[in-house]
């Protein structure tokens, strides 16, 4: 493309202007590459390095200077990974633990959201508002009494302990997004199903929800990704045994006489692994309902 | 059955996740705030009420150094992701090949888990063998160090976060009428004039949120810091998040914690309240 392909429809009535432009936008192209390239440098670097240290040897990685141009690759970083007993306990907890949230948490929301969509009462505007308030209380101050309570009802260190504290940190974000979805479920569609005889439990379960399948889904996937990245709740409230794999990586690798940094980095590398697949899926949700369909596409 | 009424029903539908949070949120945060002004033990039970003793001795104690520390990485860890998140978008809007490629790239940063961010710049900060003193010829200790620990944990956040802010500000970005830059140009405008008077203005709304929202979330964050330093060295990164919680599950003192608890939270609904008024008037 070229730079005088830009200007638009406009462009023909305004040449003269148009000519005095063109240094201006070479000008302002050349400064967007240099910080993209310098922002590019930030952002990208710390990737290459922990990919590169993942796949390096031992010997290589812990000599000084480091090659920054890996010249030796290994997997068996990766295979400690897999013959670690105990980090497979981890990847279970994890996997466990945020998929139930990840149910949990699309239900909950879900009802909560439709009711918040299509229904109209008093007290839903300060409650709309309560919601999306709660994500900013400070965790660490809730983490306090929330352990003596799961202590005194006998809940603490098991997995419901992790799962209903995640279900309940994902529902903001999952009862606005999919209240942004129900709003262009049209009432229309609702009504006809009344009129047709449908009672509100089956309109909601088999033309509303259904229609909002894509949006269900994101959801989960948020709450998913909620659960398996959190660190100071599952350190807390879990037992050892029962901890995911954030805590489990600090228990494993960190505090000890040498840190195995080329294992940890594989670790690193497997533990982000569904998470970027989940983003990879999520990015235009998490964009859109935050801005509201003000981006096409 | 009778037939519900239409806000009996929606009540309904609400009741799980109310109950989830009052049993969540709501009462634990209640009961923290009333445990501030007891004698209370992690590892013993009972407790002693001790009225605002509590409040008075975090107040001369350990509260003005780690409100310090908490301002400080609260405004680095906002402004540095800030400036860099806004410059990428613009530069990403300009209309450079490959922008929408290079946005999901950069997207990796935020995306992965905190925890993995915190044992990534633990590697790169390394003073044996880390690639930032290999690139120096150093083996100068980031994180050891009082005078250089707090600028490698906002580095670190900073780091984690720009690409969110990125995202956000080019969705901004992006809904900017074409026409009212071709209109300032063609009123003679140079590029910077343009970026003052047009592209600020438009994006007003959403940088004052994405920059409210970082603020809040840097001003309780814990993951970090944690594995990071801990609070140390020397208690130089020790924010709010890292005090109550060491102070509750270390010291096991929760009395004192959740005294330091109810004076951070006081702060914070300040920032909630601008929060929501800021909310409400772009909603409107």
């Amino acid at each position: 493309m070229t730079v005088t392909a830009t200007p638009s429809r406009t462009a023909a009535l305004v040449r003269p202007v148009r000519t005095r432009r063109r240094p201006d936008v070479v000008r302002s192209r050349v400064a967007a590459w240099v910080a993209v390239g310098v922002i590019g440098l930030f952002g990208l670097a710390p990737i290459y390095w922990l990919l590169v240290t993942a796949f390096t040897p031992d010997e290589k990685a812990f000599s000084f200077p480091p090659s920054l141009i890996p010249t030796e690759i290994t997997l068996e970083h990766f295979v400690n990974l897999a013959k670690n007993e105990k980090l497979f306990g981890y990847l279970v907890n994890s996997v466990v633990v945020s998929l139930i949230t990840a149910v949990l948490s699309v239900i909950v929301s879900a009802y909560m959201a439709y009711a918040f969509s299509k229904f109209r009462y008093r007290g839903r505007t300060s409650l709309m508002h309560l919601v999306l308030a709660s994500q900013m209380f400070p965790q660490a101050l809730l983490l306090i009494t929330l352990y003596a309570l799961f202590s005194a009802t006998g809940l603490l260190g098991a997995y419901t302990a992790l799962i209903l504290s995640f279900t309940t940190f994902t529902l903001p974000l999952c009862v606005w997004m999919l209240k942004g979805i129900f709003d262009t479920v049209p009432s229309s569609l609702m009504e006809a199903a009344a009129i047709d005889g449908a009672s509100r439990w089956r309109t909601l379960h088999q033309v509303a929800l259904p229609l909002s399948a894509p949006g269900l889904v994101a959801a989960g996937l948020f709450a998913f990704v909620r659960a398996w990245n959190d660190f100071i709740f599952a350190l807390t409230l879990a037992d050892p045994e029962r901890q995911t794999l954030p805590p489990g990586l600090v228990h494993t690798y960190l505090g000890e006489f040498q840190t195995a940094w080329p294992d940890l980095m594989a670790a690193s590398f497997v533990v982000s692994l569904p998470v970027i697949a989940a983003f990879m899926f999520l990015q235009r949700y998490l964009v859109g309902g935050l801005t509201a369909g003000a981006v096409k596409g | 059955m009778r037939r519900l009424s239409d806000a009996q029903f929606a009540w309904l539908l609400m009741l799980p996740g109310l109950a989830l949070f009052g049993a969540i949120i709501a009462y634990p945060l209640v009961s923290a705030l009333v445990t501030g002004f007891f004698e209370q033990s992690l590892v013993r039970p009972g407790r002693l009420f001790v009225g605002l003793a509590n409040f008075a001795d975090v107040l001369g104690g350990d509260f003005l150094p780690v409100f310090r520390n908490t301002m400080i990485f609260t405004v680095g860890a906002t402004v540095a992701p800030f400036v860099l998140g806004y410059a990428l978008a613009l530069a990403l809007n300009a209309g450079i090949r490959g922008s929408g490629v290079l946005r999901g790239l950069f997207l990796f940063p935020w995306v992965i888990p905190g925890v993995v961010v915190s044992f990534l710049w633990l590697w790169i900060f390394n003073a044996n063998y880390g690639v930032l003193n290999g690139i120096l010829g150093t083996h100068f200790s980031w994180l050891g160090d009082p005078d250089t620990a707090m600028l490698a944990v906002i580095v670190t956040k900073t780091w984690a976060s720009f690409p969110w802010m990125m995202v956000m500000l080019l969705a901004g970005l992006q809904t900017m009428p074409k026409e009212l830059h071709e209109a300032a140009s063609v009123d003679g405008a140079g590029t910077i004039r343009r970026f003052w008077s047009v592209t600020v203005p438009h994006m007003k709304g959403i940088a004052g949120i994405v920059f409210l929202l970082e603020f809040i979330w840097n001003f309780q964050h814990f993951d970090t810091i944690y594995v990071l330093t801990g609070g140390g060295p020397a208690g130089a990164t020790k924010t709010f998040a890292v005090a109550v919680y060491d102070t509750a599950f270390k010291g096991f003192d929760l009395g004192h914690a959740t005294a330091l608890g109810g004076l951070w939270m006081l702060l914070l609904l300040i920032l909630v309240a601008v929060y929501l008024r800021h909310e409400k008037e772009d909603v409107r």
